[in-house]
């Protein structure tokens, strides 16, 4: 089959499959169906996840031809657990260079949903240049520092292998505290991490609940 | 014509040529493309909120070896046509806020929420499906017919947003838009390639009704 054929069959097919969903949309058997997969593969418009079950899902778009990054693929990538993986629109894509944990940590915030917040704190796992995370944070409004600090401490009661967020950091945003109470998201707070809040001035939008599938 | 991977190739070349951050919003064809809805396109249209910014993205697209081409020869002699520069296969459309007869709006520019960053300076934001559909309702092209089939193929459509927008089209000076969007799409669902719903026609209709009354009004006060 040639690219523009190809092409084509993406535009028809575009959507979510497993290898039996495509079979049942095709009318086709389970070898052709792996064999188109294979092609759509190679020309790059298949982009496959894995469920549970390690069960394979093919995301079939022309639109898999463009290299860009998106800041949801950057924050599932700081995370194996598939439980905690965010699904769904991806919005802001990055061409051209990879973006970097911090960046990918700073725009998790700033979405102001628990679900990025659940899986931002993966991220710190992976963060290492803590100087360029605080210089990205001063960018955005005043107690942004804070708030990573405090979900920083969050993580490391439940992220493994988390390293030491260095006392520089922690004492610039000890400094923003005496800026008064600050939500991470609007009118949500913690039950369960109200020694972290009162450290550092700031509600947690998360409960030992919300955070279970860390521990699996 | 180029294709995606092209297209992404240009931009990044672009991103990085920018001496500081641009921001503009991608429509029709490059939106769609960004979009996963197509996969070549001929042109690449953005649309610019300063002037200035246009500027610095004319001497970027100079410098990576891009020459000036005859507006009048695509567009015809109309008013708010873009300033048009070809490189390579492509060619660049570049508007500032008015596209020949529409108007990009404020809630257009709310809606276009798909950010894609190129190189180290540009960042574009993409345009609402809905607004793509507006775009190319008001103007006259068999292509863009053909365009709006494809994107409503692939998105899910909120007929209210249409129905909002092509009213505010015509507030911001566009007078024909609700007329030009009307008429395509009564042709699309007599032809069946599009389920269009009647009562959305009926609203268009009435908006339509209204703009002439209040036409009417306006010529015996000044008469």
């Amino acid at each position: 089959m040639r690219t523009a054929k190809l092409m084509k069959v993406a535009q028809e097919l575009e959507g979510i499959y497993t290898v039996d969903t495509l079979c049942k949309r095709l009318d086709i058997g389970r070898t052709r169906a792996i064999y188109l997969i294979h092609r759509l593969r190679k020309v790059g418009m298949i982009k496959t996840t894995y469920v549970a079950g390690n069960k394979r899902l093919y995301f079939i778009s022309i639109s898999n031809k463009l290299k860009g990054i998106s800041f949801t693929d950057k924050i599932n990538e700081a995370t194996t657990n598939q439980g905690i993986h965010l699904s769904g629109a991806n919005i802001h894509f990055i061409h051209g260079r990879e973006p970097s944990y911090e960046e990918a940590l700073v725009y998790a915030l700033k979405q102001d949903s628990v679900r990025y917040i659940i899986a931002s704190l993966g991220l710190f796992r992976k963060i290492k240049d803590w100087s360029s995370l605080y210089s990205l944070a001063r960018k955005e409004e005043n107690s942004f520092v804070r708030k990573i600090a405090a979900l920083y401490d969050v993580s490391r009661l439940f992220v493994k292998k988390v390293r030491k967020m260095p006392k520089r950091f922690v004492n610039l945003a000890m400094k923003e505290k005496d800026n008064g109470w600050v939500y991470v998201i609007d009118k949500l707070y913690s039950r369960d991490f109200e020694n972290i809040e009162k450290r550092w001035k700031v509600h947690i939008p998360l409960n030992w609940g919300d955070l279970e599938e860390y521990k699996r | 014509m180029i294709d995606i991977r092209e297209q992404e190739e240009m931009l990044i070349a672009l991103g990085n040529m920018l001496e500081k951050k641009i921001s503009c919003y991608a429509i029709g064809g490059t939106a769609m493309m960004l979009k996963g809805i197509k996969d070549s396109t001929l042109d690449l249209d953005f649309v610019f909120d300063k002037g200035e910014d246009r500027e610095e993205f004319i001497a970027a697209l100079r410098k990576l070896g891009a020459k000036e081409s005859d507006v009048v020869i695509v567009y015809g002699i109309k008013e708010n046509t873009p300033i048009m520069l070809e490189l390579g296969k492509a060619r660049f459309d570049l508007f500032t806020n008015k596209i020949i007869t529409s108007v990009f709006s404020q809630n257009m520019k709310e809606r276009a929420k798909e950010i894609h960053e190129f190189g180290k300076n540009l960042i574009i934001m993409v345009a609402d499906v809905h607004d793509l559909i507006i775009m190319k309702g008001v103007t006259s092209r068999q292509k863009d017919i053909d365009d709006i089939i494809t994107v409503f193929k692939k998105s899910r459509i909120g007929w209210n947003i249409i129905l909002k927008e092509a009213e505010e089209q015509v507030k911001l000076g566009n007078e024909k838009a609700i007329l030009s969007i009307g008429e395509k799409f009564e042709i699309l669902r007599n032809q069946k390639i599009i389920d269009v719903p009647l009562s959305f026609l009926d609203d268009l209709f009435n908006l339509l009704r209204k703009q002439v009354k209040g036409k009417s009004k306006e010529k015996k006060k000044r008469s």
